[in-house]
């Protein structure tokens, strides 16, 4: 099974650990991986601020270099719900999507392609999941609180194979954090209000860690709670899953 | 605008069509439907009293509001000073303590009561500050499908699904029973 | 780069616990509708009915509307068609005129509001009276909606209790109870019951099969509009059509649990025909709707019912009010609808958003408001509205990632950015994002050095 990386931009600059994380785990489990290095970002904070224009050149050019893999997995929900939900849309009337297809975030494919049963490593810290709004509504990481369906969540499913863990959900579980890209210098008001709300119920779990799949919202609230001195940090949960690697 | 231009407008509008659904939906049953339709009613703040075959009705409204001084109704065999058939005006009923009607339909899971229009006035139903409403068991359906395909108009062409009493929450989202219409709803449940 | 929305939010967030209570008042609801969702193992099912019956009904429309309207006027109703607001005003000021109305009472309806219908009526002489407590509350108040569904939710109980006083509607000074305060309503509406000449409600469905003009109320203040006076004039918009009763039971079910987390509303009343005696009249509006129909990236925007529950679920409209919208309808469906009756006025409202999705879980007829905006962002180029500072950050980040070389020098010079201490980047308007945040740090060694450097 052939697997291509996509470390997406920010991911690339600011938290590489989330990708080197997600490189350990799925050579743990005997993945073939390579990680093309002429890639750089999906396009989603162009699109989503309105120029989906400026996003058809990236869609095009990574559609082409993930054509050859089995499937190609991230280290951000967001980034990999771009593709999934939006490139098809974006590459109409070219040539059919295929990275559409192939594309998932590291805790969908650990869990739903991988099926993996255990994990080596310990971490003895209370972690607050974060079940950010791509992840849930158009990856279906967890069930959205919204829905009547049943409920499900596969980045605890994950979590519980580490030992010593203790694993809390906020209050509001998959209420948005504020982040949304541009939304956040667009909607400073908003944005940072609803991070701090979204920090508060984390830490009101007793969480000594907020971790999640997507390192956009673990910048975001990351960047609140420094500023306003919040005693909490964040982890990607590739980093926590990779904790025995 | 005229009719035809109007609906002209529309059709040159239109250019895909989508055909209805099958309508076939797995609608909630209760295993006790009228248990379910006694705890619906309580919960909309409404109140259920059970009575038998032969129970005097008469005497179970006045036990239900014994200061009423005035009852309004057409239901034959009611103790009523007023007659929503025979007054001159809608506005005749005001003042009202107490309307009593005939419900046809109950629906267990929200607790709604079809209430067709069976009087020249149907304000009886809405101006009467408590309303009490005669319905048998034996009507009482699990849901809303269920419910439209059992009720019926009548010639007024007028009928209303009545669930508990007229409420609001626009002040500050505190439930308040009795906003424009009847404070409270007296549901009778006849075997 | 801000907008009239984050402009208007910025000030409504700088009263905290107000801005707590608002988020907090409408979470209430929307977790109402999460146990009204949960309390139906068929709520999917119906969902995914309201969808396909307003799709197939919107696409049949004309079809629907002939039966609706024959229905009725076999019945001696009267039917009227208005293509826009000022042919809608005039036809109900014409109706009024005719029979010497002075005074008409009416219940909730979002139509007339986007007609303006109540000052154009006022300017001519009719007195118009709310019948709904949230509108009356406002209407006294001078104030607009906040919200399609709890209009007056935005209000403290002693904003309502202190107009109640000055208006002489509660005697008792200082008594702010809401149950108080709905009492002193209830019998000062009582009395515009009786002498009003007109009733004017909605129409939250109208079913064309039978020809029932369907309004659900929770005060029972539509049927006392319409049991009192001898005229009833319904303002009706052409989407709020459904085929059949059965198709109705689906709305039916969904609309209040929906909106307001109850099981139904207390009063679903279906008009026929008028009461003895009385003259019943319909105003079908088009007002820009089938305008609408023909917008293939939008048009199933139509299959809205107005049940408010993609603003209560929204994140950012429970933080920022309803009057930080520039369109009268606020929250995910506004910034929809908003889009479509002047986008030039409107597209301020597109930053409203985080594309969280979460309004588009939560609607009854799936009519999916946040990735909607997500498409209406992609016009604002073309409508000339694009932000400048947002355009450029993108058209900078479009060249950077288009081009892996200078990707790749940006990302070895990126470190340097953290020698820029945390108190010069601070400066809102320069750098929005210092408003509220640190600056994250750029890793010493991005993946793809480490990747070089021997990590495959």
């Amino acid at each position: 099974m052939k697997v291509g990386l996509f470390i997406p931009c920010y991911v690339d600059a600011l938290y590489p650990e989330a990708g080197v994380a997600t490189y350990k785990l799925l050579k743990h489990f005997g993945v073939d991986v390579s990680y093309p290095e002429k890639q750089t970002c999906c396009g989603q904070p162009m699109g989503n601020a309105g120029f989906e224009r400026m996003a058809k050149p990236l869609a095009r050019k990574f559609d082409d270099m993930f054509m050859d893999f089995d499937y190609v997995v991230a280290p951000s929900a967001s980034c990999a719900a771009y593709v999934k939900v939006f490139y098809p849309h974006i590459l109409e009337g070219e040539h059919e999507c295929v990275s559409s297809k192939k594309i998932m975030d590291i805790v969908e494919f650990l869990h739903d392609v991988l099926k993996i049963s255990s994990l080596p490593g310990s971490f003895n810290h209370v972690v607050s999941v974060h079940n950010s709004c791509h992840g849930v509504r158009e990856l279906g990481l967890s069930s959205p609180s919204e829905l009547n369906v049943p409920q499900f969540n596969k980045i605890i499913d994950l979590l519980k194979l580490i030992d010593g863990i203790t694993i809390k959900e906020p209050e509001r579980k998959d209420e948005c954090c504020g982040f949304g890209g541009m939304f956040s210098v667009e909607e400073t008001a908003v944005s940072i209000r609803m991070g701090e709300d979204k920090i508060e119920r984390h830490m009101a779990t007793g969480a000594e860690y907020v971790t999640g799949p997507d390192s956009s919202c673990l910048m975001h609230m990351a960047g609140i709670a420094k500023r306003e001195n919040k005693n909490i940090k964040f982890v990607h949960v590739s980093q926590i899953l990779a904790a025995g690697l | 605008m005229n009719k035809e231009e109007f609906l002209n407008k529309l059709r040159a509008n239109t250019t895909q069509q989508f055909d209805m659904p099958d309508m076939n939906i797995n609608g909630i049953k209760y295993e006790d439907t009228v248990a379910q339709f006694i705890s619906m009613t309580e919960t909309s703040g409404g109140k259920v009293v059970n009575a038998k075959k032969d129970d005097d009705l008469n005497a179970i409204i006045r036990a239900a509001y014994p200061d009423a001084k005035v009852i309004a109704s057409n239901v034959s065999g009611i103790d009523a000073s007023l007659n929503p058939d025979t007054v001159a005006e809608a506005q005749d009923l005001n003042g009202t303590d107490v309307g009593v009607v005939n419900g046809e339909v109950g629906v267990a899971e929200n607790a709604c009561v079809w209430v067709p229009q069976t009087m020249k006035e149907k304000s009886v139903c809405f101006i009467s500050e408590n309303l009490v409403i005669i319905l048998h068991k034996s009507c009482i359906v699990d849901n809303m499908h269920n419910a439209y395909k059992a009720i019926r108009m009548t010639d007024y062409g007028f009928g209303c699904f009545i669930s508990g009493p007229s409420k609001t929450a626009d002040i500050e989202q505190s439930l308040v029973m009795g906003a424009q219409a009847a404070r409270s709803v007296t549901i009778i449940l006849i075997d | 780069m801000s907008t009239i929305h984050s402009k208007n939010a910025e000030i409504f967030n700088k009263d905290r616990a107000k801005t707590t209570w608002h988020d907090q008042t409408f979470w209430a609801l929307r977790e109402k509708h999460d146990n009204m969702a949960k309390q139906l193992p068929e709520w999917e099912e119906l969902r995914s009915h309201a969808s396909d019956i307003k799709r197939h009904t919107i696409t049949h429309l004309a079809d629907y509307l002939e039966k609706f309207s024959a229905n009725l006027e076999s019945r001696g109703v009267i039917v009227h068609w208005a293509a826009d607001a000022s042919e809608f005003n005039e036809t109900v000021l014409d109706i009024l005129k005719s029979h010497n109305v002075s005074k008409m009472v009416k219940s909730k309806s979002m139509l007339t509001e986007e007609c303006e219908m109540n000052p154009y009526l006022e300017k001519h002489g009719i007195d118009v009276v709310e019948t709904d407590l949230g509108e009356r509350i406002l209407q006294l108040l001078h104030q607009k909606p906040s919200h399609i569904v709890v209009p007056a939710s935005h209000l403290k109980r002693e904003e309502v209790g202190r107009m109640f006083e000055k208006e002489g509607i509660s005697k008792e000074i200082g008594n702010y109870d809401p149950t108080y305060l709905t009492r002193c309503a209830r019998y000062s509406l009582r009395k515009e019951f009786m002498d009003a000449g007109a009733g004017m409600t909605g129409c939250n469905f109208g079913v064309a099969d039978t020809g029932d003009v369907v309004v659900c109320t929770n005060e029972g203040n539509a049927d006392m509009s319409t049991s009192m006076p001898k005229l009833h004039i319904v303002a009706m918009g052409i989407e709020k059509l459904v085929p059949d009763y059965d198709s109705l039971a689906v709305f039916h079910r969904l609309l209040c649990r929906c909106g307001t987390g109850q099981p139904t509303t207390s009063f679903t009343s279906h008009f026929r025909q008028a009461r003895p005696g009385a003259e019943m009249h319909l105003v079908i509006v088009d007002n820009g709707r089938s305008d609408m129909i023909a917008d293939k990236e939008h048009w199933q925007t139509l299959k809205c019912i107005r049940c408010g529950a993609c603003m209560n679920t929204c994140p950012v409209y429970r933080r920022s009010g309803g009057y930080s919208y520039t369109y009268f309808i606020p929250g995910p469906i506004g910034v929809n609808l908003g889009m479509f009756h002047d986008p030039q006025k409107h597209c301020e409202n597109l930053s409203a958003c985080s594309l969280c999705l979460s309004c588009d879980n939560v609607c009854p007829a799936e009519v999916a408001p946040g990735s909607q905006i997500y498409l209406w962002r992609q016009s604002l180029e073309a409508l000339g509205k694009a932000n400048k500072m947002k355009k450029i950050m993108s058209l900078g980040m479009s060249a950077l990632f288009n081009n892996p070389p200078l990707y790749n020098a940006a990302l070895k010079f990126a470190p340097l950015a953290n020698m820029v201490p945390d108190s010069f980047t601070n400066l809102g308007h320069l750098n929005p994002w210092g408003v509220g945040h640190s600056n994250p740090e750029f890793a010493k060694k991005s993946f793809r050095s480490l990747w070089r450097e021997g990590l495959k």
